[in-house]
């Protein structure tokens, strides 16, 4: 039976098809970006302007007076909270990197190696017990390690409990997985080093994925919030989350404050995540779906 | 001549073999020095905290920090599990997750066949951006502004309502909506990595299995029903169980949103331990995040086996 051509639809309605579809994905894409719409236009309008009009779109004139009262939170100055976020940050990130590089390949290298595999499987049990109850007895370990003594200890702490980002780990081992391994091989028989074989050959290789995993790593560190709340013995190594969680509950309800340092702690991120979204997007696909 | 071939080749062979055999322990003890920093931080940060957790779980609470722990057996978990309280935190965390999850895996793909349509081809990169920016932005902030959203008096949510000429949400202020509410803010914060999964899984498929099913006089929703899904199968079986472990967990929507109430119905299992930890309650705080733990696992591995089983095809 030589039925005859599907009909093709027509030009207008594959034009209102198509109007239709736009349509719904913008006001789908508004559903996930207004929030941070209104964070930001909010932090610059006055609480009164807020409350008569709360869906205006811009503000009517640039109030700076919640960027003025979050100079200070708690007795300590907003430059601190940002150097912290910044510095551990950093710091987790250069560290952790580093370690979950190194790690990922020694076990990718010789995964038959004695203890190998009580490494990579206490880690697959680590990441599945829940995040949140692993952080209170962190609490104790690090009182046992001596970090809740001083600044500098909280500082330690922080930065070592999270600096191990599971999908970065995951990502490591994903991509070490595709170097052929006859290409290592080659430079045994040569007679090289497994250090200079890390140097030379796998590092040069990798470093699309070093900069996937840092830029991902930066992006998770600077959202961490409970082990810092946790580990921190006064507000000095507070980062700008934390700051923001104890303005929330702590120090009274100050909307238009509250909607400034939300501000501060996502606007970095927003740009940083615009401006690669491409390589983030990719390195959450690759840790999330092969891991 | 073969002969000679054959003593030669060993002898050869010979001084590369043992050096590569010296190389070979040298080269085991490099990668041992490769793995020692990552594998001391997980057994720090990792293994520690969760033996320790395990362990205060049979200690009474009063005596975990002293010198002489006093041992109770499994007096905290008897405790917990006759308390209503936690039957009834338990209860609500297990729903709350069941309908995330569905919820979730639902709206993903729906979002994920839909930018994958050809007609949204110019713009699908801003789409796939503005979906999955929730995910990575600090989530303590977003959900301290979806808070402020759904406030009587400052809110969007109510103000848009009102417009609309619809009654308003009672947003955090009553049981059932404040169980909504959070429904919402979690799907807003997670459901951008689940659509980017599907979306990925989507763009791989095998287009030539559709064209013929399309050839032979398919329909629509037949060739997706009989044709798209089963390809999707593993996403399906990821994005579920990601999400079973990410709602089993919840706890900061919690903490910043709505702090367990109104009424303690929204006072899941995490947050609940967390509140008897502040409280020193440390055993039966303890004997919850080992029950959350069991369950979390339990759960995932049921959930893998049921949906790798059954064939629907």
């Amino acid at each position: 039976m030589s039925g005859p051509a599907r009909k093709k639809p027509s030009a207008a309605s594959r034009l209102a098809i198509q109007v239709v579809a736009y349509a719904a994905a913008i006001a789908i894409s508004i559903f996930f970006v207004y929030p941070f719409y209104w964070m930001i236009v909010n932090s610059f309008r006055t609480q009164e302007a807020v409350l008569s009009r709360p869906l205006a779109l811009l503000p009517e004139q640039f109030d700076f007076a919640a960027y003025e009262t979050i100079a200070n939170i708690g007795g300590v100055s907003l430059t601190t909270y940002l150097t912290n976020s910044l510095l551990i940050t950093a710091v987790a990130t250069a560290l952790g990197v580093s370690i979950m590089a190194m790690g990922a390949y020694a076990l990718y290298r010789s995964p038959k190696l004695p203890l190998f595999g009580t490494v990579r499987n206490t880690f697959l049990v680590a990441i599945m017990y829940p995040n949140m109850l692993l952080v209170i007895p962190l609490y104790f370990v690090v009182y046992y390690l001596g970090l809740l003594q001083s600044q500098a200890g909280n500082y330690v702490g922080i930065v070592l409990s999270i600096s191990i980002v599971p999908l970065v780990f995951i990502l490591f081992l994903q991509f070490f997985r595709n170097i052929p391994s006859e290409l290592l091989d080659a430079a045994v028989m040569d007679g090289a080093t497994e250090w200079q074989i890390f140097r030379r050959i796998v590092l040069p290789l990798a470093k699309p994925v070093v900069l996937t995993a840092c830029l991902i790593a930066v992006l998770l560190n600077w959202k961490q919030w409970f082990q810092i709340l946790v580990i921190s013995t006064s507000p000095d190594t507070y980062t700008l989350p934390v700051a923001l969680l104890s303005l929330n509950t702590e120090y009274g309800v100050n909307f238009q404050a509250t909607m400034a340092l939300a501000t501060l702690t996502c606007v970095p991120v927003i740009i940083v995540f615009i401006l690669t979204q491409r390589r983030v997007m990719s390195g959450f696909l690759a840790g999330a779906v092969k891991g | 001549m073969t002969t000679a071939v054959a003593t030669a080749t060993p002898r050869r062979l010979l001084p590369h073999l043992s050096r590569k055999a010296a190389g070979n322990a040298w080269h085991k003890r490099t990668l041992y020095l490769f793995l020692l920093p990552f594998a001391a931080l997980t057994a720090i940060f990792g293994l520690w905290p969760i033996g320790q957790s395990i362990y205060l779980s049979f200690t009474e609470s009063y005596t975990a920090l002293s010198p002489q722990p006093v041992f109770v057996g499994l007096e905290n978990f008897r405790e917990i599990l006759s308390n209503p309280d936690f039957l009834d935190s338990l209860w609500r965390t297990l729903l709350f997750t069941f309908v995330s999850v569905v919820l979730n895996v639902l709206v993903a793909l729906v979002l994920a066949v839909m930018l994958s349509q050809p007609i949204l081809e110019r713009g699908r990169t801003l789409f796939k951006l503005a979906i999955f920016l929730p995910v990575i932005t600090p989530d303590v902030a977003g959900f301290i502004v979806w808070k402020w959203m759904f406030n009587q008096d400052f809110g969007v949510v109510n103000a848009v309502l009102h417009g609309l000429g619809l009654p308003a949400f009672p947003g955090v202020t009553e049981p059932v909506s404040a169980f909504a509410t959070l429904t919402i803010v979690e799907l807003w914060h997670h459901v951008g990595l689940y659509t980017l999964i599907f979306l990925t899984n989507l763009q791989l498929l095998d287009r030539d299995l559709d064209e013929a099913a399309r050839i032979d006089g398919a329909t629509r929703w037949q060739r997706f029903r009989y044709v798209t899904l089963p390809q999707l199968r593993p996403a399906i079986i990821i994005n579920s169980v990601y999400a079973l472990i990410e709602f089993l967990k919840t706890f900061t929507v919690i903490v910043v949103i709505t702090r367990g109430g109104p009424n303690f119905s929204t006072n899941f299992v995490s947050y609940f331990a967390y509140t008897k930890f502040g409280n020193a309650q440390y055993g039966e705080a303890m004997a919850m995040a080992t029950v959350l733990f069991a369950a979390v696992a339990v759960l995932a591995a049921a959930l893998v086996w049921a949906m790798s089983r059954g064939d629907y095809r």
